[in-house]
């Protein structure tokens, strides 16, 4: 392998790497703070990427696009805000396997609504002009959009990080990671601020799932696709941990990518995921950024 | 500035606190004594807001706040610092401060805390799992007056520190009575807290069995029928 084509496939890997994170941050996220695995994640990634797709190809040119992402976003937004008022608050207490039924539940409702509103068959959109060209470097085509997935989660994840470590809000989040209820006899409304952290999960998956439309094609079957690449990151890097999120999505992202470009591997690419994914498993099973789970 | 009555607590189908009745004044500091298991803790947290199975009528300020969520109850100016010296570890004392924080009459700030516990200060930007014992229950009770409270519910303070600490955390407590805060301390050393009380309140079973003046409280009979002593 030449180091041009070295190259290619790690940005390649980037690519996947970027949308990978920005969709399981939000789902680590949710878990850090509610304790709830939730497995109807990449059911708002799915509904996100096909109103995106929707919206881009009903009003043309770039415009739509970035319409199309505006209303994706907000649309999940408002979706996660019902979710978490009408379900998750009756669940919070109680086991994981009710938790993990009760948004299972949601996701084959979305998985079922999806098949309603839009069919089975698959959609494509193109990419906004601005960023649907191509580089040429050292007699290498890489595409700019890939460029612009990468760019987009080093700033969602600056943006993550700003939000966490330099706002109220933020502080509120890691204080009710860490005990809710005293933060609710500080005075802070818990629940509340639930709904908010679950609305924000809920944004960076429809982030994900609208910035990753143009580069694949849109399908039903997108929601378990992602969930089960977002559960495999979150297992390597740990789960409610964001630095471990981003190191996890690396790992996935390249070897996925180095898996599909080589013509001996291309088939299993995603068996050597779960293969590291086993592996740390079972030597920390907390995730190599994670902490392991302690009863307060 | 507290007045409690008719407080009632029943987990499930067992009732552990009955009829129970309470009045802090402001300025005044009222000792909630009663061994282990006697009621004490599941009254504080009656009062602030943290057991559905709680009823009864609680007041500050003589605003009715029973049918309030926890967090308006916070507001409306009680402070509570659960036992075991409880901080958010992976904030840093600063983000513990400020996270409580909310303006009064009293005017406690965070220069004002650390005025207080001048260790704190030099401490600010560490994370409050790092903190010894002492530390982060100078830094629960920091962060309870950082919402200048009007009442103060502390729960067993002292419980887990060395002796000295214990010392001047009581002289403190005490003095924090001169601001005009209403405070209920619940405390097994009753030595430690009869030395600043105003009264005592013996709790017994979920009930209340006797309340002195705390200078009658001291050596009394109570002391040895109803701790054991």
């Amino acid at each position: 392998m030449s180091p041009g084509q070295l190259l290619l496939f790690a940005v390649g890997g980037l690519a996947t790497a970027a949308y990978l994170f920005i969709v399981t941050a939000g789902l680590s996220l949710v878990f850090g703070a509610l304790r709830i695995i939730n497995m109807a994640h990449g059911s708002l990634y799915m509904i996100a990427a096909f109103v995106t797709v929707v919206v881009a190809n009903r009003l043309g040119a770039s415009f739509g696009f970035w319409t199309g992402l505006l209303l994706a976003v907000m649309l999940t937004g408002v979706i996660g805000a019902v979710i978490e008022i009408l379900v998750l608050r009756r669940i919070y207490k109680e086991e994981h396997l009710v938790q993990l039924l009760g948004t299972y539940a949601l996701s084959l409702v979305a998985a079922g609504a999806v098949r309603l509103f839009f069919g089975a068959s698959y959609r494509t959109v193109r990419p906004p002009d601005i960023v649907s060209g191509s580089l040429n470097i050292g007699g290498f085509r890489y595409s700019g959009y890939a460029v612009f997935m990468i760019a987009s989660a080093v700033l969602i994840a600056i943006g993550v990080y700003l939000l966490l470590y330099r706002t109220a809000l933020g502080r509120n989040i890691r204080a009710a990671v860490s005990d809710p209820e005293l933060l609710n006899v500080s005075g802070v409304n818990v629940s509340r601020l639930y709904t908010t952290v679950f609305v924000i999960g809920a944004g960076l998956a429809a982030l994900g799932g609208a910035i990753v439309a143009p580069s694949q094609a849109v399908g039903a079957s997108m929601d378990t696709d992602v969930l089960v690449l977002a559960f495999a990151i979150s297992v390597i890097g740990g789960l409610g941990s964001i630095v471990g999120t981003a190191v996890g999505a690396l790992i996935v992202g390249e070897v996925i990518s180095f898996g599909l470009n080589n013509q001996y591997t291309n088939q299993f690419a995603i068996a050597f995921v779960f293969i590291i994914m086993a592996a740390v498993l079972t030597v920390r099973p907390w995730g190599l950024f994670g902490r392991p789970e302690q009863e307060l | 500035m507290l007045d409690v009555a008719g407080l009632n607590v029943r987990y499930g189908k067992s009732h552990v606190i009955f009829d129970l009745e309470l009045h802090v004044a402001g300025g005044e500091l009222l000792a909630l004594l009663g061994r282990n298991g006697a009621g004490k803790t599941t009254t504080l947290m009656g009062i602030v807001g943290l057991l559905p199975g709680a009823s009864g009528r609680v007041e500050v300020a003589g605003r009715d706040v029973s049918r309030w969520p926890a967090y308006r109850r916070a507001r409306s100016g009680i402070a509570y610092v659960p036992s075991g010296a409880r901080c958010f570890p992976n904030l840093t004392v600063v983000e513990n401060l400020e996270i409580a924080s909310a303006d009064g009459e009293a005017g406690w700030n965070r220069e004002r805390v650390f005025e207080l516990f001048p260790k704190l200060e030099g401490l600010r930007g560490n994370l409050a799992g790092g903190l010894s014992g002492g530390e982060r229950q100078m830094l629960a009770v920091g962060r309870a007056l950082m919402s200048n409270p009007k009442v103060m519910l502390l729960d067993e303070p002292t419980e887990g520190l060395a002796p000295v600490v214990v010392h001047s955390l009581i002289e403190l407590v005490g003095q924090l009575k001169q601001t005009g805060v209403a405070i209920l301390l619940a405390e097994q050393n009753h030595q430690m807290a009869l030395r600043v009380a105003d009264r005592a309140a013996f709790m017994e079973k979920g009930m209340i069995a006797e309340q002195l003046p705390a200078a009658q409280a001291r050596g009394s009979e109570v002391l040895n029928r109803i701790l054991g002593i």
